[in-house]
Formats: structure tokens, sequence, C-alpha cells
């Protein structure tokens, strides 16, 4: 048995993290949204919104992140990609493991 | 001899014992341990990395990534180094297939609408990617001093975590890490190393051409590229800071 919880974003200014709004819309269009048990909210306005705390109980730092949980045991996901290709068992094309290892590494591009 | 290598359990003692050795000391213990090793050249003052490696390893590997949008200044700069140290440069290009979708989709210029990240995740990841799956060791020309943000903590040996995989751990060297902009710049000059024109425009970090301009004195190299999104690159971040000194 395995629950998906994604957290995602929302700024100081009331906006939607880009990356977020990005992930989602890239689950959406691959049609892999049924597959996530929960979406949560971390709002940087209210520190005692549910993602918020989370992410502070499990020394998260960025978002989006993925909280699994399979036969009781819980893994934190940091990598859209990592969750695509092992809890969603999904593909990534090139491209997506390019960006994703690119937004990761923010000295990369400077090269 | 075949190069042993360096396992994990060395890794942090090595960063550390070579910390503070000259960057011709960790080019040394790089080619020591690594057969399957390459040097990552930008087309800019990194080239300090070449003269120093070729005097080690006359045959020397070295790729540079021609993403399709370099200065004209660029592209003869790497026939100029090409030419002076008798490389067998790799000019690598990126995907096709993946260019033609970016622009037919977006047009040639969408970094200034939706950030950079895509372009340079076709242009400079996807071939950086595809090379490092090569080899067992990569050498940069990384600095500290470039990037406050970014590259302050930059070590001389590391494992690359970004190109990495479960089957195997790719070993990065930044012989240049403490060394200074004026460090390297001593050395061109002491050493009569050519380097790339844009940098008598005014240019000091050197990227693609629509994405690079030139400073102004005293500012930081880094607000030479992507000055229009600067404000949301760390967006990001979740500010646990903010949250623990809450309520």
């Amino acid at each position: 048995m395995r629950h998906v919880t994604f957290v995602k974003k929302i700024k100081a200014d009331g906006s939607p993290c880009r990356k977020c709004v990005d992930v989602e819309q890239r689950l959406q269009a691959a049609n892999l949204m049924s597959r996530i048990g929960r979406v949560v909210i971390a709002d940087e306005r209210e520190p005692d919104s549910e993602g918020m705390r989370l992410a502070a109980e499990l020394g998260v730092d960025a978002a989006p992140f993925f909280i699994v949980i399979t036969d009781g045991a819980q893994t934190v996901y940091t990598s859209y990609v990592k969750v695509l290709n092992e809890v969603l068992s999904a593909p990534t094309s090139a491209e997506e493991e390019a960006k994703e290892i690119l937004e990761r590494s923010d000295d990369l591009d400077f090269l | 001899m075949v190069g042993m290598g360096i396992a994990s359990a060395e890794m942090d003692g090595l960063a550390a014992e070579y910390a503070t050795r000259e960057p011709v000391a960790i080019l040394e213990l790089a080619f020591a341990r690594f057969d399957k090793i390459a040097v990552s050249f930008s087309g800019a003052e990194d080239v300090v990395l070449i003269d120093m490696a070729t005097r080690l390893r006359p045959d020397l590997a070295v790729f540079c990534l021609d993403t399709g949008r370099l200065h004209g200044e660029t592209y003869r700069f790497l026939e100029k180094v090409r030419a002076r140290y008798h490389l067998a440069l790799d000019v690598l290009s990126p995907d096709t297939v993946a260019v033609e979708r970016l622009v037919r989709e977006k047009g040639l210029f969408s970094f200034y609408e939706t950030g950079h990240t895509e372009c340079c995740s076709i242009r400079k990841v996807m071939p950086l990617r595809k090379k490092l799956a090569t080899v067992d060791a990569w050498i940069t020309g990384q600095r500290k001093d470039q990037s406050p943000g970014t590259r302050a903590g930059v070590p001389v040996i590391q494992a690359d975590t970004a190109f990495s995989t479960a089957e195997r751990t790719l070993v990065k060297f930044n012989p240049l890490a403490n060394w200074s902009s004026a460090d390297v710049w001593g050395y061109i000059r002491a050493n009569d190393v050519p380097y790339n024109e844009l940098h008598e425009k005014g240019f000091t970090s050197i990227g693609c051409e629509p994405c690079t301009r030139a400073v102004l004195p005293n500012q930081h190299e880094r607000e030479g590229r992507w000055w229009w999104e600067e404000a949301t690159k760390k967006e990001c971040g979740l500010h646990i800071g903010n949250l623990k000194g809450g309520r």
C-alpha cells in the first residue's frame, strides 16, 4: 500500500512557486495527479501551514517535495525525477532529467 | 600504470589534504589517479587549466560545450587554444531534436521570459551529462570567488553529486577553487597564456551571447549573467528559519 503527498509552496507575496506549478503541470500532463493522494500547501505567509510544518519536521529546505509512505515506511523525495522513476514508475525524458540536475546544482549553468 | 581512482572513503581526507595545495599539485593527483579524465573548458579564463595540465599530460582530453549561442570571439578563442596547445578539442553540440523542439515551441529567446534553466538544460547539461558518462573524473575551472552565493563552498576535490549514479561515483577536481581572479590573471600574464578577447571589452564571466554582458568596474562578474532574473532565482527555498523564529 502506497500513499503519496505532494507539498507545494505559496510564496510570501501570495503567488505560487514557479517550480511547484511546473511540476504540477508535468504531473497533470502525464496523467499522474490521480496517483497523488494528497496535495499540501506550504504557505510562507503562514508558518503554521501544514506544508511549512512538514518541511521543518522533515528538514526539507526547498519546494516542491513529496512524502511517500509505503507499507508504513516513509521516504521523502525532493527530486521530481526520482518520484516519477521510483514511485510512479513513469519514464522521464533526458530534458526533464537535465533540467532537474540544473535546478539542483546552482553552479552548473556557469560552465 | 592504471589509475587507481579515489575511493569514497578517502575523498574528504584528500580534499582536506589538498585544500591549500597549488593547482598543479591537484592536477598531478588527478592524473595519477585517473586515466579516463577530461578538462571542461568554457572558453574563458579557465584556459589557465589547459596551460598547466598540458605541461603534465600533453595528450590532455579537453571538451567544451558549444551551445550554438556563443560569441564569435569565443569561437575564435577556442580555435586559438586548440592550435596553441595542439589539442584534440572535443566540441560538444546539443541534441538537435531537443533544441529544435525548444525553439519551435518557445522561440529563440525564451530565457528572457521564463528563465534560463530550460535552455541551459538542453544546450549545456544534456551534452555535459552524455560526455561525463564516458569518464571517471573531470576537471573544472570553478573558483570560490566567482559566485559568493553558489560557489563559496567549492572544494578542490569532490564526489560529483549531480552526475554520479547509483552504479558509479564521478569525481570532480576544481584545482582553481582557492584562486582569486587576480591569481588567474597573474598567471595568464606571467605565462603569456592566450585569453578571450571579450575580456578586453569588459566581460568577466563569459557564457552565451544573449545571456552575458559586460560589467562595470567593481561590479561582480556574476552581474553579467542572467541579470534579468536575479530576483526570482531563489524562489524555491522554504524559509524554515522564519518558521523556527516564529511562534
